[in-house]
C-alpha cells in the first residue's frame, strides 16, 4: 500500500501520513506517540484554518456527517480516530495553548487557536480600521455576523471576548455593558 | 495601566446606541428564525401533500403565510431601527464636526489675538525702519566702492597722462635771455631731477 496525499472534497490536502493506518491509533511508545500527536495537532489546526472551524468535540469522531469527518476518518483505509485518542490529543493541545476547553470545566469540547487570541485581537483591530468602525459602538453580533463577510465572521463569542480583552490591555478597546447585553468600542490606541 | 486615561468615558448616549443596536440585532436574529420556520412549514406542506393530507398541507401553508406577514412587519421595524441608528451615528459625526470647527475657530481667535492690527502696524514700521537702515548701509558701501574706483580711475588717468607726455615729449626750449641771477642756476637741475622719476 502506498501512502500518498489526498485532496478532500472541500479542497484540503491531507498529508500522506493520513493514509497510514497506525496514524489513527494511539502509539504505546512515548516518543512515537509525541511525534504522532504533534502531527495530529498540526493537521487539526491546518484543517480548522482551511474550513474556518473553531470548535472540535470529542464526539466529532463518532459522527460521519460531522464537518470534521474528512480528517478524523479515512474511509479509504477504513480507519477513524478513536474518541479516547482524540481526547488525549486535545489535552496536549490545551497544555500547549493551541486550544482551550470551551466551555471551561469539561474536557469534551475545545476552542481551537489556529489564531491565538493575541492574533485575533490584531485581526479585529485591523478590521475595525479598514471598515472605518473605530470609535463606534459595535455589538458582538455585528462583529460575528457582519453584512459583508469579514475574517471575523462566525468567530465564537468567547474567543472574541478574549481578543477584546487583549486589546483592552493596550487601551484599544472598551467594553460597554447594558441590561440587554454587551458591546464594544474599538479605539485607535496610542501608537 | 495607561488604558484608563486614554479610553473615553462611556456616556448615556453610548448606552442608548448600544441598546438600539442590540434591539436591531435581536430583530435580525428573529428574522433568521422566521426564515427557518418558513422553510420548515414549506417542507411540512409538501410532505402532507405527498401523503394526500390536503387539509393539513393547507394549514401548514396558512401558518407559513402568517409567518411571512410577520417577516414583512419585522422588516419595516428593522428599517426604522436602522434608520434611527444611522441618524444617531450621523448626528454624532456632526457633533464632532461642530466641535472641530469650534476648536479651529478658537485657535484662529488665539492667533488673531497675537497679531492685532497695532502690533502688525508697529511691526511693519519697524520693518520699514530696518529697511531704511539697510538701504543707508548699502549706499555707504556703494559710495565706498565708488571711492575706491575713483582712486583707480585717478591712477589710470595719471598713467595715461604720463604716456601722452612721453609720446609728444618736447625738450625744454633754449633760454633766450641771460639768467638774471646766477644763484638760481644750480636749483633748476635739482628740480628737473626731482621731476624725472615722477615722469618715468
Amino acid at each position: 500500500m502506498s501512502f500518498s496525499t489526498f485532496t478532500t472534497p472541500t479542497g484540503f490536502l491531507l498529508p500522506s501520513v493520513h493514509s497510514a493506518p497506525p496514524f489513527f491509533t494511539q502509539q504505546p511508545h512515548p516518543g512515537t506517540n509525541a511525534t504522532v500527536t504533534e502531527q495530529w495537532t498540526t493537521l487539526l489546526l491546518a484543517y480548522a484554518r482551511h474550513r474556518k472551524l473553531f470548535v472540535l468535540r470529542v464526539e466529532d469522531t463518532e459522527a460521519a456527517d460531522s464537518e470534521w469527518a474528512e480528517v478524523l476518518r479515512n474511509e479509504r483505509i477504513n480507519r477513524k480516530l478513536l474518541p479516547s485518542y482524540l481526547s488525549t490529543i486535545l489535552a496536549t493541545m490545551v497544555s500547549k495553548n493551541l486550544a482551550t476547553y470551551d466551555p471551561p470545566g469539561q474536557t469534551r469540547s475545545v476552542l481551537l487557536y489556529w489564531r491565538l487570541p493575541e492574533e485575533w485581537a490584531e485581526v479585529l483591530h485591523g478590521w475595525a480600521i479598514s471598515t472605518g468602525q473605530l470609535n463606534t459602538i459595535l455589538t458582538f453580533y455585528e462583529i460575528t455576523d457582519p453584512p459583508i463577510p469579514s475574517p471575523l465572521s462566525d468567530i465564537p463569542i468567547n474567543l472574541l471576548k478574549k481578543a477584546i480583552a487583549v486589546l483592552a490591555k493596550t487601551g484599544r478597546s472598551q467594553l460597554i455593558a447594558v441590561a440587554d447585553g454587551e458591546g464594544v468600542r474599538l479605539l485607535a490606541g496610542k501608537s | 495601566m495607561g488604558a484608563s486615561h486614554s479610553t473615553p468615558k462611556i456616556t448615556a448616549q453610548d448606552r442608548a446606541i448600544l441598546d438600539l443596536k442590540l434591539q436591531r440585532d435581536k430583530l435580525k436574529q428573529y428574522q433568521k428564525k422566521i426564515q427557518v420556520v418558513l422553510e420548515r412549514e414549506h417542507a411540512i406542506a409538501r410532505a402532507h401533500l405527498a401523503t394526500g393530507q390536503k387539509d393539513r398541507a393547507v394549514i401548514a401553508l396558512r401558518r407559513r403565510k402568517y409567518q411571512q406577514s410577520l417577516l414583512l412587519k419585522t422588516d419595516a421595524q428593522l428599517e426604522t431601527l436602522e434608520e434611527l441608528v444611522s441618524t444617531i451615528e450621523f448626528s454624532l459625526v456632526e457633533v464632532s464636526v461642530l466641535h472641530g470647527l469650534k476648536q479651529g475657530n478658537e485657535v484662529l481667535k488665539e492667533i488673531h489675538k497675537e497679531m492685532n492690527i497695532e502690533s502688525v502696524e508697529k511691526l511693519m514700521d519697524e520693518t520699514q525702519e530696518a529697511r531704511e537702515y539697510q538701504r543707508e548701509i548699502g549706499e555707504i558701501l556703494a559710495n565706498n566702492l565708488t571711492a575706491d574706483e575713483e582712486d583707480a580711475v585717478q591712477d589710470e588717468l595719471s598713467q595715461l597722462e604720463v604716456e601722452a607726455v612721453r609720446e609728444g615729449m618736447e625738450l625744454p626750449s633754449v633760454p633766450t635771455h641771460e639768467p638774471e641771477q646766477p644763484v638760481r642756476e644750480p636749483q633748476a637741475p635739482t628740480r628737473d631731477e626731482a621731476r624725472v622719476p615722477v615722469a618715468a
